[in-house]
């Protein structure tokens, strides 16, 4: 039976060799632990005497053995920290170039997922405004103001229209909301129920209402800037004016063209809209036009000749919403192909395949190296597209023509660099390991080109060739040229390992 | 060459070692009672030795540590290398072959 003092001396060895184990690499943790262990049994034994009685000295000693196990513990880390360094050949590698380039992509592609923008810029290219409807302004005023009084879309409601079957109207006016926990000076659009069915565009985080308040939809960009784009956001009641009213849900992102830069929609039905708004009140009138509307359609905009309440003849311009949104993935394709197609203007396209002597890469080694720089090409598309969605949504929660501009300049430029890079780097690999040479030397002088050359000479550290760059091209050395160094060179090189 | 680098290095303590190995001592503890030399010296200085293939490691077989009831130890034995090394460090160390007998450790 063991005394206290013996187990918590042999808890505090324990826990020294456990402590020093720490310090070990986890790859020869095991077999230095079960080492010392061993060793440790055999020093107890030794040390505590026959008649296992306590001894100080002797737990003191097996402690200090104990305690030689933190030099150990270390000895053997500096040990394995200086046999486990990265081997030579991964130093500039074919795998290490992808992995970076790889770790870049999933670095961007991280940062894309986090930006709503993004998102909005899907969204409006998903959902666009229908190109059948017109706003209706007056000609002479610009379309950005409002311009016809709301009589005169009671007129035209009530009595039936040849060439538009579907007629919404709205006005805009800057009003107080009080979210619960803070007041919010939107720019309020009292529209009539039908403005969203009218303009073909779907609700986003819907909810059914089912209550008796008036219900308003979002914008975009307030729900984003209003309520961090939460998206259980439909159904709640908030206070517009003196008027209780629930949101019914979030206009899509290409909600954006709507003129009068609304951030809510109070949805009222046509009667309430007869009732409140002042027959002179101006707003904004959309029409979708009919069958026969489309069939009379010349041109995307129209001239209307009408009188309006008074019975004045007024000239009207109808004008179609939709502006194109190109979307993230038609951008990027634009951006590709003008980027393959400016490349010979910024970079030789060669690969500098001259070489000085007969021997040839066998196809295996060729294929591989097209694979290679297939790769490459592959992960800068992949990174160009991902950077300029981070470049060009990283201020902006919201889709605008502005980002859609940067996305499209941005990816040009990150695609054209980065193949650019792709190609000079790919001049600079060893046809047979695919490492990039090293150890440039000067050789000769410009002065005596005419009896010599003079460039730069690198070598591959796995001693398989030697790239000979002219300083000056001339006629007869333009470009570079690999020199295939044969097996008498080997000893030189520790390393031989290829990849 | 290499063996000429390391003997040139070999620091007195390496060359106890070595020699308490050869003279039998082949285990950690061992190595410590016999040369009265720390746990904290006495291991470093026989990972060194054995990173540079003067002395090689074993495991004993566990069968024979179970019929002994023990744990397994590890044993080290010199290499060709270390045998060499050693014999150029007793010239170095006359007095080496004195502080530890070969026939003391048959003995025990």
């Amino acid at each position: 039976m063991k005394s206290p003092s013996e187990v918590a001396f042999s808890v505090l060895q324990r826990g020294l060799l456990s402590g020093a184990a720490l310090l070990v690499p986890s790859c020869d943790r095991d077999e230095w632990r079960r080492e010392w262990l061993a060793e440790l049994w055999h020093v107890r034994r030794s040390c505590i005497s026959i008649d296992e009685t306590f001894s100080l000295d002797s737990q003191r000693e097996i402690t200090g053995f104990c305690l030689g196990a933190f030099p150990d513990a270390l000895c053997v880390r500096n040990l394995s920290d200086r046999t486990s360094a990265p081997p030579a050949h991964m130093h500039g590698s074919a795998a290490q170039t992808l992995l970076w380039l790889f770790v870049i992509l999933l670095l961007c592609l991280l940062v894309t997922s986090l930006l709503p923008g993004v998102q909005a810029e899907n969204e409006a290219a998903r959902f666009q405004i229908d190109r059948n409807v017109l706003l209706i302004s007056e000609a002479a005023a610009s379309r950005t103001k409002p311009s016809i009084p709301a009589d005169l879309y009671r007129g035209w409601k009530k009595t039936p229209q040849r060439f538009f079957d579907n007629l919404a109207f709205y006005r805009v006016r800057r009003e107080t909301a009080d979210s619960g926990s803070a007041r919010i000076c939107w720019n309020v659009a009292r529209a009539t129920a039908n403005l969203f069915p009218t303009l073909g565009l779907p609700l986003t985080h819907t909810a059914e209402t089912g209550s008796d308040l008036s219900s308003i939809v979002l914008s975009h960009e307030a729900w984003m800037r209003s309520f961090g784009g939460d998206p259980r956001i439909a159904g709640r009641i908030l206070r517009i004016g003196n008027a209780s009213v629930r949101i019914a849900g979030v206009a899509p992102a290409g909600a954006w063209q709507l003129p009068g830069s609304p951030d809510v929609w109070l949805l009222e039905p046509d009667a309430q809209i007869a009732t409140e708004v002042s027959a002179k009140t101006p707003g904004y009138l959309f029409a979708q036009l009919s069958a026969r509307g489309q069939a009379a359609r010349t041109s995307p905009g129209i001239t209307i000749s009408a009188r309006d309440p008074e019975n004045i003849d007024i000239d009207l311009s109808g004008t179609p919403l939709t502006e194109p949104v190109e979307g993230p993935w038609n951008l990027y394709e634009f951006a590709l192909f003008l980027a393959f197609i400016a490349l010979p203007a910024v970079s030789s396209v060669s690969l500098g395949e001259t070489h000085l002597t007969s021997h040839r890469p066998s196809f295996k080694q060729s294929l591989r190296r097209f694979l290679f720089l297939g790769a490459k090409f592959a992960l800068i598309a992949g990174i160009a597209l991902f950077a300029s969605f981070d470049l060009a949504y990283w201020y902006t929660p919201n889709y605008s023509p502005v980002a859609e501009c940067v996305q499209l300049i941005s990816c040009f430029l990150v695609c054209l660099t980065g193949f650019r890079w792709a190609l000079a780097d790919q001049r600079h690999r060893c046809p047979v390991c695919l490492r990039r040479v090293t150890n440039p030397a000067t050789v000769g002088l410009a002065s005596r080109t005419f009896l010599g050359w003079n460039g730069t000479e690198m070598i591959c550290m796995g001693g398989h060739t030697l790239l000979h760059v002219p300083a000056l091209p001339t006629s007869w050395f333009s470009d570079q040229r690999w020199l295939y160094l044969d097996s008498s060179w080997q000893f030189l090189f520790a390393d031989t390992g290829i990849y | 060459m290499l063996a000429m680098a390391a003997e040139a290095k070999l620091s007195h303590t390496a060359a106890m070692i070595l020699q308490a190995i050869s003279a039998g001592y082949v285990y950690g503890f061992s190595i410590m009672e016999m040369t009265g030399l720390p746990s904290g010296t006495v291991y470093p200085a026989m990972r060194r030795l054995e990173r540079d293939d003067l002395i090689r490691s074993q495991w004993e077989r566990q069968s024979i540590a179970d019929a002994e009831q023990r744990p397994p130890r590890k044993y080290y034995k010199l290499t060709a290398d270390g045998r060499a090394t050693l014999e150029a460090s007793r010239k170095r160390y006359p007095l080496l072959d004195r502080l530890i007998s070969t026939e003391e450790a048959s003995s025990r």
